[in-house]
């Protein structure tokens, strides 16, 4: 039973904490307020191969395992979820596919250059009209000389305007829902592409988020993903089920950022003349709150685990998603409810905790979408 | 017991419903919200058709209604727009300490201007970042020839860079502290706007009083009654904190009841959805149960009934009611929720900014506690 992390693990933690905290934390408050993501960050990131941690030595990355990966994420965005989004959106949704089923030629144009920084990734799936119901995508690639031909609109696209590249998914056989589906790489400097707009969010701000347009968009045929054509959807499955223990790790970092801050106040404060912390009330919220971001680090690491050795389901990815997104409104409310009006203000890290981690409950499957996997898996 | 409103109160509620729907444009409420800015001339609008202190005596510029119909009033306004709605309803804070409290002259002077959208009013009290701690004010009214001199400072104070005049607490003798009206000198007044999360149109300032003079007549009360002034305060500012959240759950509601019944996922509306329609009868239900508290602690209060328990009890099931209702809106709408031009996103920072006016929750279960145990309960 896997049950706490091995010393090379605990090193690993270190080492990235001690990275973040010395190359993010002093970006934070300025990247937030300018709402773009830093993107120098992605050659130092790129230089202390901490981008793709996945991706194996021979195509440059560090070939770590989903436990380390995990913990960079937990790290990471305990300090800044934003600037996180882009960063697991680089080593996640936008490079697995082209590592998985990719060709050496994709492999070596656009999976090396991001492992190293060289190159801004992206994932574009959503669309206006499909979130939850990613096959009715309605984007298409139609064959058209010797490459296939693009058109269609995307949304909620992370590092949308900032990307060098991006994979998306597009239908080449409308008449199959779901299976007829291609991945394909498209460079932003690709006729036909352009950013429709940059959106203004609730939070992560510091996360860049755009709506793209593909409009007769030529891109050559090599830059499909895979041989065939259909089965784009399903060579997502893998990413998505390691997507979702990520939120896991991503939800205990914002926890533990939220519950170091309350419990911080709470030691600190005083309210109609009483120290806060002596408050039963007070106590018993700020015991929970600690036995939640037990239980939710617990369970993503499990998670890892079994995804490390191949065992992980579906199923225990959305029990990992869905468990800690949720557990962690409570935490970031609680925190928030606690502080009163010290915590409305923009200078208090808590009201970013707030509106960054109210994100996840919609991302990368809603909790809802996660209800359905689970049932479904249960045989329902 | 009856149930329904009124026909005049049905005629407040639908006139103030049809000037919300008729001005308070959308797309102006997101400009105001991003630059922080007052609805000023829907404000001067406002105050011409008689909505802001219609509870004042017709001799200060109201109708002489009820604050039960201030406060559907409010609830409309901030159904139709949380953020207007709230700006209009916070113009006026601390007037219902010169309308308890005050001298014809007071009322004269400083309720009058208040109804005609000359002037606005706020409330100084606290001297920590909480608002209703008022454990330890240092504040000092010093009385010289026929002035005050006033000195200290108080941080956090709503409204304050709007203001033209202040009801502030200060101590005076050793035996309390006593309440004073304080126009606004500028050079007198130093006031730090403080960026916040929510509510953006409604700015923090920290008020800092040097030697400001005013005159003897401008104490309310006696001397040394400055307690039960801010009793009063809080007990009407719960009412009119509880009407804000109650209309802020109802327009988020009513915005994604509307969201489900267009967007459509799988093939299906989401209103088609079992969990999407439980959802919504858990807000409806919620809703009506803080509405029915709210409106029977505004009617107490009008019947002059000094059972403060009914406005406690709503103000902690109104700001439950908040908290899920908008949750829940918000994931109604899926990533469109997160996005800063969707009718919803707003509603999620101003209801945050909302539930801190109420209190936390486990200051209304004291307050609560102490009501159904007797005030001595909880000592030993």
């Amino acid at each position: 039973m896997f049950y706490e992390l091995n010393d090379q693990q605990k090193e690993f933690r270190k080492r990235v904490r001690d990275i973040y905290e010395r190359e993010v934390s002093p970006l934070v408050e300025e990247y937030e307020r300018k709402e773009t993501f830093p993107v120098q960050l992605f050659r130092i990131f790129g230089a202390e191969h901490l981008l793709c941690l996945r991706c194996p030595k021979e195509y440059g990355g560090p070939g770590l395992d989903k436990i380390s990966e995990c913990i960079s994420m937990e790290e990471l965005n305990r300090i800044c979820v934003g600037i996180g989004a882009g960063i697991m959106v680089q080593g996640g949704l936008a490079t697995d596919p082209i590592l998985h089923f990719g060709s050496e030629e994709l492999k070596q144009a656009y999976l090396t250059p991001a492992v190293r920084g060289e190159k801004i990734g992206a994932f574009a799936l959503t669309e206006p009209d499909a979130g939850s119901d990613a096959a009715g995508i309605r984007t298409t690639a139609v064959k058209h000389g010797e490459g296939y031909r693009i058109n269609g609109s995307k949304t909620y696209i992370t590092n949308g305007t900032i990307c060098d590249f991006m994979t998306v998914a597009a239908y080449t056989n409308p008449s199959k829902r779901g299976t007829g589906t291609n991945l394909f790489v498209v460079e932003r400097n690709d006729p036909g592409f352009s950013v429709a707009k940059k959106l203004e969010k609730l939070g992560n701000h510091s996360s860049d988020t755009a709506e793209l347009a593909f409009d007769d968009c030529d891109v050559p045929r090599w830059r499909m993903i895979g041989e065939q054509e259909g089965g784009g959807l399903e060579q997502l499955e893998e990413t998505l089920k390691s997507g979702r223990i990520t939120y896991g790790a991503r939800s205990t970092g914002v926890a533990q950022a939220a519950f170091e801050a309350i419990l911080s106040y709470v030691k600190k404060n005083q309210r109609h003349g009483e120290p806060l912390k002596r408050s039963q009330a007070i106590r018993f919220v700020l015991a929970e709150l600690a036995m939640s971001i037990e239980v939710m680090r617990y369970t993503t690491y499990r998670g890892a685990y079994l995804f490390d050795q191949g065992l992980a389901t579906m199923k225990d990815a959305s029990i990992v998603k869905l468990f800690c997104t949720d557990s962690l409104q409570k935490i970031v409310q609680k925190a928030m409810a606690l502080q009163k009006s010290a915590g409305l203000m923009m200078e208090n890290p808590v009201q970013r905790y707030l509106r960054d981690a109210r994100l996840f409950k919609f991302t990368e499957g809603t909790s809802e979408i996660q209800h359905l996997v689970i049932a479904r898996e249960l045989g329902l | 017991m009856d149930f329904n409103l009124s026909e005049e109160q049905k005629d407040v509620q639908k006139a103030a419903r049809d000037f919300a729907q008729g001005e308070f444009d959308p797309d102006l409420a997101l400009e105001l919200d991003r630059n922080g800015a007052f609805p000023e001339s829907i404000w001067k609008k406002a105050c011409q058709l008689g909505f802001i202190g219609l509870h004042y005596p017709e001799e200060f510029g109201g109708q002489g209604l009820g604050f039960f119909e201030n406060l559907l009033v409010v609830e409309s306004f901030c159904r139709v727009e949380s953020g207007i709605g709230s700006a209009l309803s916070m113009v006026d804070l601390g007037s219902e300490i010169l309308l308890k409290y005050g001298s014809q002259e007071q009322k004269k002077k400083f309720l009058s201007p208040l109804a005609k959208g000359e002037k606005r009013l706020c409330t100084a009290f606290a001297e920590s970042e909480d608002g209703r701690d008022l454990s330890s004010i240092l504040t000092v009214a010093e009385k010289k020839g026929d002035e005050y001199f006033l000195r200290g400072k108080k941080p956090f104070v709503l409204m304050a860079p709007l203001a033209d005049a202040f009801v502030t607490l200060c101590r005076e003798s050793s035996d309390g502290v006593s309440t004073f009206l304080v126009e606004r000198e500028k050079e007198e007044i130093n006031i730090h706007p403080i960026e916040k999360m929510g509510l953006r149109m409604i700015p923090y300032g920290d008020l800092h009083l040097k030697e400001v003079s005013i005159p003897l007549d401008h104490r309310i009360g006696k001397g040394d009654d400055g307690m039960i002034h801010a009793y009063q305060y809080f007990r009407v500012n719960g009412l009119r904190s509880a009407a804000q959240a109650l209309g802020t759950a109802q327009g988020a509601f009513d915005r994604a009841m509307q969201h489900a019944k267009q967007r459509e996922q799988f093939g299906k509306k989401l209103s088609q959805f079992q969990v999407i329609r439980h959802k919504l009868a858990d807000m409806a239900v919620s809703l009506e149960g803080a509405r029915w508290l709210t409106y029977k602690a505004a009617l107490d209060y009008d019947r002059r009934m000094n059972d403060p328990e009914s406005l406690l009890l709503a103000q902690l099931e109104v700001g439950r009611c908040l908290t899920c209702v908008v949750d829940e809106g918000i994931q109604i709408f899926g990533g469109y929720g997160y996005i800063a031009e969707t009718a919803i996103e707003h509603y999620f920072r101003d209801a945050w900014a909302i539930g801190v006016e109420l209190g936390t929750e486990e200051e209304q279960k004291d307050a609560i506690a102490e009501g159904i145990l007797g005030s001595d309960s909880s000592k030993k």
